[in-house]
């Protein structure tokens, strides 16, 4: 049994490490966020349930950890930017300028949203699994990945009022932590 | 990768609307895969397995 969690947990590393970078935005904070991560999780294998979605289990504890850091660091650190240098883009001028603008647009989303559309994008992750790994209903996860794409669309195509319709079509529906809410992180109950 | 070409404005045109919101989020997931792909690619730390193969060694020999 443990040695199906270690091989699990070691396969996971490479998508938990585009996960930190979604919520922490800085390649080295993102390598200090897994390590810790992988570390807290060792600690409290014993607390996983065999048969139950490890992935989701593990986000958990990476948001969990990230969000313990955040409070720590939140007088000192802003979030960066990942430098575009650090991109293996190949191509034209062109097309390296738009994924700039991407980058800051990505940037400016909230974490929460971005989290959840990094998720489902990048790593392939169900709706309900975004849900159980960030501890927000399935609206709610539905709403912050809709959100997320109409904003950067907005920011991108340089329309105006993109929440007023994306409000109306998809109406994220309070979930009683409002307060944390507001910080863009979701649920703030720690699992380890 | 291919080129990142910008995304396109909606064309205007009756049904438009739902038609280049869907081209804008192929766009967008493909430039995201462009930009962050390479970092799934990228070697483990050994820190990192270091840490797990200890604790599975540990577990085993308790």
């Amino acid at each position: 049994m443990h040695d199906e969690f270690h091989d699990q947990l070691i396969a996971l590393l490479p998508k938990l490490r585009i996960q930190a970078l979604a919520l922490t935005r800085n390649r080295a904070a993102a390598e200090d966020l897994v390590q810790d991560a992988v570390a807290n999780a060792l600690a409290a294998q014993d607390s996983f349930t065999p048969g139950t979605n490890f992935a989701a289990w593990m986000h958990r504890i990476l948001r969990n950890r990230f969000i313990s850091t955040l409070r720590k660091q939140r007088e000192t650190t802003d979030i960066d930017d990942v430098p575009m240098a650090s991109f293996a883009v190949s191509g034209a001028h062109e097309d390296r300028m738009v994924l700039k603008e991407l980058s800051r647009a990505l940037g400016r989303l909230p974490t929460d949203q971005r989290e959840a559309l990094f998720m489902v994008v990048l790593q392939g992750l169900s709706y309900e699994e975004v849900a159980g790994a960030t501890g927000c209903a399935v609206g709610t996860a539905k709403s912050r990945v809709f959100r997320a794409r109409r904003q950067l669309q907005a920011w991108l195509l340089g329309e105006d009022r993109p929440m007023a319709s994306a409000a109306r079509t998809a109406p994220e529906r309070p979930q009683g932590k409002r307060a944390h809410e507001a910080n863009g992180l979701g649920d703030p109950r720690a699992t380890v | 990768m291919g080129a990142t070409p910008r995304p396109s404005r909606l064309d205007g045109s009756a049904g438009g609307k739902a038609v280049a919101e869907t081209a804008f989020d192929i766009w967008l997931s493909r430039s995201l895969h462009q930009m962050f792909d390479r970092y799934k690619d990228e070697d483990i730390p050994a820190e990192w397995l270091r840490l797990i193969e200890e604790d599975r060694t540990r577990r085993r020999g308790g």
